[in-house]
């Protein structure tokens, strides 16, 4: 695997950036086009929301929809409190935790490939709840189990690699080794279950929106409100260390420090991310890719990137809620399609130009 | 000549672990081959001997080489058709990770990297769920074409004009992992029954199959074996790198073909008889290359006599630490293999 810098090749910047200033302690450096990019994915999201929210016979009337966030007849309510918004408002803070992890891994790796899934979470989350459909069938939800395996899997890497989290080849090496063992974990959890027990759990970790409540809302917002801050906090010093560990160090970037700091806001969002909706793939990965690409940043955007993450999720599920296979099938399943496309398609545009 | 060869290639990750030492003579590596031998040998007795029902070792000989009618011979015969599935899977996936390491000069790489698993899990599901075909032995057949044709479509996308690089063919494989992983949830899912049949093929088991499957994949895996026998000099020289390898006069792209073409056959073979096994391709190189160094012409044969002996332990293994239940090898060989990873891991010099 290439460790190729995700800046590499960004040009000199043309001309210097207007400054946004407040006092003498903050100093935000404002990028038109990322602005531009920003507010049209913002718009994008509105719009995917709305049509959530709207479209098929369980829809709303947008004509109606504000009026029935406002004062909600029973049938408006079941939707926006059951049917339809939990899975929406879980799926805004699932997309964007992981588009803001991914973009803080694929930093701090230094490789585009850079996700959750490289370094084992999203495995040790499906072993979780896989033991928990084993152990305890029905009687606990699968999501504490989930948050459980993954806490195990990202102590095993930590204690694995031996440095804890400041090698990033290594956490990449080890996660796999650790992948390795929690899927084959599952697989014969899914054969000693019943066959019913199994589609369940089947479908959960391919990850899936399907049956969200205010519960899962809770546990991925509360976690972006606490670890989103640390993130835009510590994005700035990746940017430093993006330049190589020896001239962050000499520039004050303490490199050790910040990249376990990283990593663990990183594992932070991810793990909140997977008790939520399950192990979804590809969105971490390709969320902050995208991002970088449409505004041209040089590194990948934590902002822009939550933002990306976010509306990739809504729609996503907005495909599954109105696919013929209908709203029970996991949305993970088209995101795996979709990122798997992306990166052929990126692999065919880097051979065009014959960098790979 | 294998003093140059084992010392040269200058390899990322793994292979750094460890400290340095001078190749291994042929004097040292040809006891130790007997060694690995006489193992395998041990392996495949106790894969006859133990399980639910234990025959003493002395007692399988008996029954190997004068069958009588006693109950024991009947037990040992049962147990013929795994341990053969086991010697010859054990061995086509070792080889086959070996040929994928050095042809994508990637320390992990793994046949499931060239879409093997997926491709064979694909046809099987599509068979399943829409022609209501895969009963036994249907399954190989069914299984075949579609580890071929995800091997090919890897290939494919891996060449740009100039041919097949490591980085792409490693990206190609995790592509075509993705977007037909996602096809088969999606069936699979879709279709309960489907899914309770496919949930007991796609762990990995040697058990319950029958003895007409060592017959139906052996052509493949033989042709495998051949393919894989006249490579080890070319991988040797792909180590260095495809231009110092075509300087060196290597037909690279030659090589990758064959090299593709062998862990296909061997891999889409073994996949196809007894389901995915993962990490014997990944982890049995890497124990093999810690005392054989990095020369192919040791690595290879060394590997295909410690695959099968580790996957017929583990499979015992499998027989032993459940009983009387079972617990497939497909999961042992994943319980054994990544922790070798994570040994070779921290063992592992520099951050890089």
């Amino acid at each position: 695997m290439s460790a190729k810098p995700l800046g590499a090749g960004a040009a000199a910047r043309p001309r210097p950036r207007p400054i946004l200033r407040a006092g003498t302690w903050l100093a935000v450096p404002i990028a038109r086009r990322a602005t531009v990019v920003g507010g049209v994915l913002a718009l994008a999201l509105l719009a995917a929301s709305l049509l959530t929210l709207t479209l098929g016979s369980l829809g709303i009337p947008l004509g109606q929809l504000a009026a029935s966030i406002a004062h909600p007849d029973a049938r408006a309510a079941f939707i926006l409190n059951v049917y339809r918004g939990p899975r929406l408002v879980t799926a805004i803070g699932v997309g964007a935790a992981f588009g803001v992890a991914g973009a803080l891994f694929q930093t701090v790796t230094r490789n585009p490939l850079g996700s959750p899934d490289v370094i084992g979470l999203s495995s040790g989350a499906s072993a979780g709840a896989a033991t928990f459909g084993l152990l305890l069938p029905g009687i606990l939800p699968l999501p504490v189990g989930a948050l459980l395996g993954s806490l195990a899997a990202i102590a095993l890497v930590y204690f694995g690699t031996g440095r804890g989290f400041t090698s990033p080849s290594r956490m990449i090496l080890v996660g796999i080794g650790v992948a390795a063992m929690a899927l084959a974990y599952v697989q014969f959890v899914i054969t000693a279950v019943s066959s019913q027990d199994a589609v369940v759990l089947g479908a959960y970790i391919s990850g899936t929106l399907a049956d969200r409540s205010w519960g899962d809302v809770a546990v991925v917002w509360i976690t972006i409100a606490v670890l989103g801050p640390c993130a835009l906090a510590l994005a700035r010093r990746l940017d430093l260390i993006e330049m190589g560990d020896e001239l962050a160090d000499a520039l004050g970037g303490r490199s050790s420090r910040t990249r376990t700091l990283v990593v663990l806001t990183a594992l932070g969002l991810s793990t909140a991310a997977v008790a939520a909706a399950g192990p979804i793939s590809f969105v971490a990965l390709t969320a902050p890719q995208v991002a970088r690409r449409l505004a041209r940043t040089p590194g990948a955007s934590v902002t822009l990137s939550a933002l990306m993450g976010a509306f990739m999720m809504v729609l996503a599920d907005l495909l599954v809620q109105q696919s013929p296979f209908g709203s029970q099938l996991p949305v993970g399943l088209l995101t795996a399609c979709i990122g798997g496309l992306y990166l052929g398609y990126l692999l065919v545009r880097e051979w065009k130009k014959g960098t790979v | 000549m294998a003093d140059t060869a084992t010392a040269a290639p200058p390899r990322a990750g793994l292979s750094q672990s460890g400290p340095r030492r001078a190749s291994p003579r042929a004097r040292t590596l040809l006891p130790a081959l007997a060694l690995a031998g006489g193992v395998l040998l041990f392996a495949v007795f106790l894969s006859l001997s133990v399980g639910q029902q234990h025959v003493p070792l002395g007692t399988v000989w008996q029954a190997l080489v004068s069958p009588g009618h006693a109950y024991d011979d009947t037990v040992v015969q049962s147990r013929i058709p795994r341990t053969l599935l086991g010697l010859l899977c054990g061995a086509a996936l070792s080889v086959s990770g070996v040929v994928v390491q050095g042809l994508t000069r990637n320390p992990l790489g793994d046949p499931g990297l060239l879409g093997v698993n997926v491709g064979a899990s694909a046809t099987l599901v599509t068979g399943i769920a829409f022609f209501s075909a895969g009963t036994g032995q249907e399954r190989v057949w069914l299984a075949l074409p579609g580890a071929f044709a995800a091997t090919a479509a890897v290939f494919a996308l891996g060449s740009g004009r100039r041919g097949a690089t490591p980085v792409r063919l490693v990206l190609a494989g995790a592509v075509i992992t993705a977007v037909v992983g996602a096809y088969i949830q999606a069936v699979s899912l879709s279709y309960p029954q489907v899914f309770d049949d496919y949930r007991f093929w796609v762990v990995g088991s040697l058990a319950g199959r029958d003895a007409s499957l060592v017959g139906q994949v052996l052509p493949y895996l033989v042709l495998g074996f051949a393919l894989s026998a006249i490579l080890p000099s070319s991988l040797n020289a792909l180590a260095l790198g495809d231009d110092t390898a075509t300087a060196l006069g290597a037909k690279v792209g030659r090589t990758r073909l064959i090299g593709g073409v062998a862990a296909a056959l061997l891999c889409a073979g073994s996949t196809a008889a007894v389901g995915p096994i993962s990490f014997v391709g990944l982890a049995v190189p890497h124990i093999v290359r810690s005392f054989t160094g990095a020369d192919h012409r040791w690595l290879m044969p060394f590997s295909a006599l410690v695959g099968p002996a580790l996957l017929l332990l583990a499979d015992v293994l499998g027989r032993v630490i459940a009983a009387p239940a079972e617990i497939e090898v497909g999961v042992i060989t994943a319980f054994l293999g990544a922790p070798v990873l994570l040994l070779a891991v921290r063992r592992m010099r520099g951050r890089s």
